[in-house]
């Protein structure tokens, strides 16, 4: 029972993080229908951030991302702004390949600066794991769940209650209607690339003390990101938030009880169970 | 004229061997031949059918453990091995077909991909098979024949000659295909899948068909590079990038035409084997460059824009 216990409090705490991996790449879809491959590699772009300042100038990572975040939403918007907004009128399958393009460059880049070697963060306090309840709750995972809480709050009250939130969500239902009404389309797409961009540097940030970090980490987030959106549907936030909860918790006890080797394979077949059953997600409402 | 000038072009390609010894250059042809296969064989679902797949390593590797695996348990010789590989890659992709072919668009991708990513897990993970992330190794070839003569195998001509055959054949397939009523169907199927349902098309059976075609040059191509390097890994044959780099040469050399993946092969060979002397991966950063400036200014590829300059327009 206490495995149990414990392998279900570390899927949902992990769970967390992916969940804010698979809201950005979710807003982004719902805005701009882009399926952004590079989103794994600003989650990794996040981690290395986070890496940096630790080893050079010993900033812990959680008050880095006060900087990285508000970075990678300036980067993500020049990326839309140069990069991307002359490719979207081809087509999903056009900017498919372009973003797939765009990963292998910035992963490869990556590679190219900082080599291939797997890196790990070790925070001092990282060492001796809370224990409430008989449950050993890593002290960095712990203050990356509440920080991801914290986060997913702010832009859910951003989405639901300020005028540029409901442009976003307007744009997502129909972008027709909401140029139609007076919503500058085109910034609305800026602003939601940068809040993914964000979003996911976030998570990297976050993530970096409980993960091993390389430069091509982002070819398996993004699989996982995948999954979790599929899961909950394209382009619903509160089902990227279920979708990677559930992820983490199926893992998490995939691990323990199936094999550790077979682990992914287990949110790989759910991910295609989903997409042939249900392709309008767990959560997400049938569209036309 | 100018029908002959492609079989003319084919004749040389295979003449190549008897007129350079340059081992290297050798080499270097046979890698743009394998690589010309690859992207022909994910042009002809990707740009005929217009159904982008990122799992084609599923069936290059399959082809690769199928040759290595038939002939280290069994003794059976590679060059039969590759056709059987190939025939294997074909029949993976009926039920992969079946399943991913249910979604359209993007979905089919993201479908393709978590596909080719449990194959490449249970071949690292099926260990009495596959011998896991160890991999298989072949030391010697065994013997052949030909007009009473033994072939060198440590020498490169052959195994150019072998690629070339396959990489001409991919290419006739394609061409065949183009003119069948089946590629008039994968036409109707790109432009309006919903159209070409309502009248009276069986898209699934179209698109497996191609698709199963598309696996079988994958699984032949997987089959060659077993024999050619003789060392297979779950790394080397069943990487996510693996699917992404053919992607790349059917795209950056011209989807929906048919030389347009030797031009891409070629190109991005080059730039590999330029770049490789000072960094292994560094290819891939100019893969990833090329990719966007081709979408972004060359969407018909390079092969498909020179064919547009040579075309009268319509």
């Amino acid at each position: 029972m206490e495995t149990f216990f414990q392998s279900l409090v570390n899927g949902i705490l992990t769970g967390t993080l992916y969940a804010m991996i698979g809201v950005g790449l979710t807003v982004i879809f719902g805005v701009m229908r882009i399926i952004n491959l590079a989103h794994g590699d600003m989650v990794m772009l996040g981690m290395f951030g986070a890496y940096w300042s630790y080893t050079l100038w010993k900033i812990d990572p959680f008050v880095s991302a006060l900087l990285l975040v508000p970075l990678l939403f300036i980067a993500g918007m020049l990326a839309y702004r140069f990069l991307l907004k002359a490719i979207i009128p081809g087509g999903e399958l056009n900017t498919l390949l372009y973003t797939a393009g765009l990963s292998l460059l910035i992963a490869n880049l990556a590679l190219f600066a900082w080599t291939g070697d797997y890196r790990t963060l070790n925070l001092s306090y990282a060492e001796v794991p809370l224990r409430p309840f008989g449950i050993a709750v890593p002290v960095p995972l712990a203050i990356a769940f509440g920080l991801a809480v914290l986060i997913t709050v702010a832009l859910y009250f951003f989405l639901a209650r300020t005028d540029t939130g409901r442009a976003v969500r307007a744009t997502s239902q129909n972008a027709e209607a909401a140029a139609l009404m007076g919503i500058n389309v085109e910034n609305i797409s800026m602003i939601t690339f940068g809040l993914g961009a964000a979003l996911a540097a976030a998570a990297g940030v976050l993530l970096v003390p409980s993960l091993y970090l390389y430069p091509t980490v982002g070819e398996i987030l993004i699989v996982k990101c995948f999954v979790i959106v599929v899961l909950g549907g394209l382009g619903s936030v509160p089902g990227a938030i279920a979708g990677g909860i559930l992820l983490g918790v199926v893992e998490s006890f995939g691990a323990v009880y199936v094999s550790v080797a077979y682990k992914d394979t287990i949110g790989f077949i759910i991910f295609l169970l989903v997409l042939l059953f249900r392709p309008q997600g767990l959560f997400g409402a049938r569209q036309a | 004229m100018k029908r002959a000038l492609p079989i003319i072009a084919g004749i040389l390609v295979l003449c190549i061997p008897l007129m350079v010894s340059n081992q290297f250059l050798l080499h270097l042809g046979i890698i743009v031949l394998m690589w010309t296969v690859l992207g022909v064989a994910w042009n002809l679902l990707g740009g005929y059918a217009g159904q982008v797949s990122f799992g084609h390593a599923s069936f290059f590797g399959v082809g690769a453990y199928t040759t290595m695996i038939l002939y280290l348990s069994f003794g059976l010789a590679p060059w039969y091995g590759m056709a059987l590989g190939g025939i294997m890659g074909a029949l993976l992709s009926l039920p992969i077909g079946f399943i991913c072919f249910r979604l359209r668009g993007p979905y089919f991708s993201l479908a393709t991909l978590a596909v080719a990513e449990i194959v490449r897990l249970v071949a690292l993970n099926w260990e009495q098979l596959t011998h896991g992330p160890m991999g298989l190794l072949i030391t010697t070839l065994p013997v052949v024949t030909l007009f009473g003569e033994p072939i060198n195998w440590e020498r490169k001509g052959p195994f150019f000659l072998i690629v070339a055959v396959i990489a001409l054949s991919a290419m006739f397939a394609t061409y065949l295909l183009a003119r069948a009523r089946l590629g008039s169907y994968l036409l109707a199927i790109r432009e309006d899948e919903d159209a070409a349902e309502s009248i009276g098309i069986n898209t699934t059976r179209a698109k497996v068909s191609a698709l199963a075609l598309s696996a079988f040059f994958t699984g032949l191509a997987g089959g060659f590079y077993g024999m050619y390097f003789r060392y297979v890994d779950p790394d080397a044959v069943f990487p996510i990038s693996l699917s992404i780099e053919m992607v790349f040469i059917a795209v950056v050399g011209g989807l929906r035409t048919i030389a347009g993946p030797v031009v891409g092969a070629v190109f991005l060979t080059t730039i590999a084997e330029l770049v490789r002397e000072h960094f292994e991966v560094g290819h891939l950063i100019f893969y990833g460059l090329f990719m966007m400036l081709v979408i972004r200014y060359l969407p018909d590829g390079i092969w498909g824009r020179v064919l547009r300059f040579f075309t009268p327009h319509r």
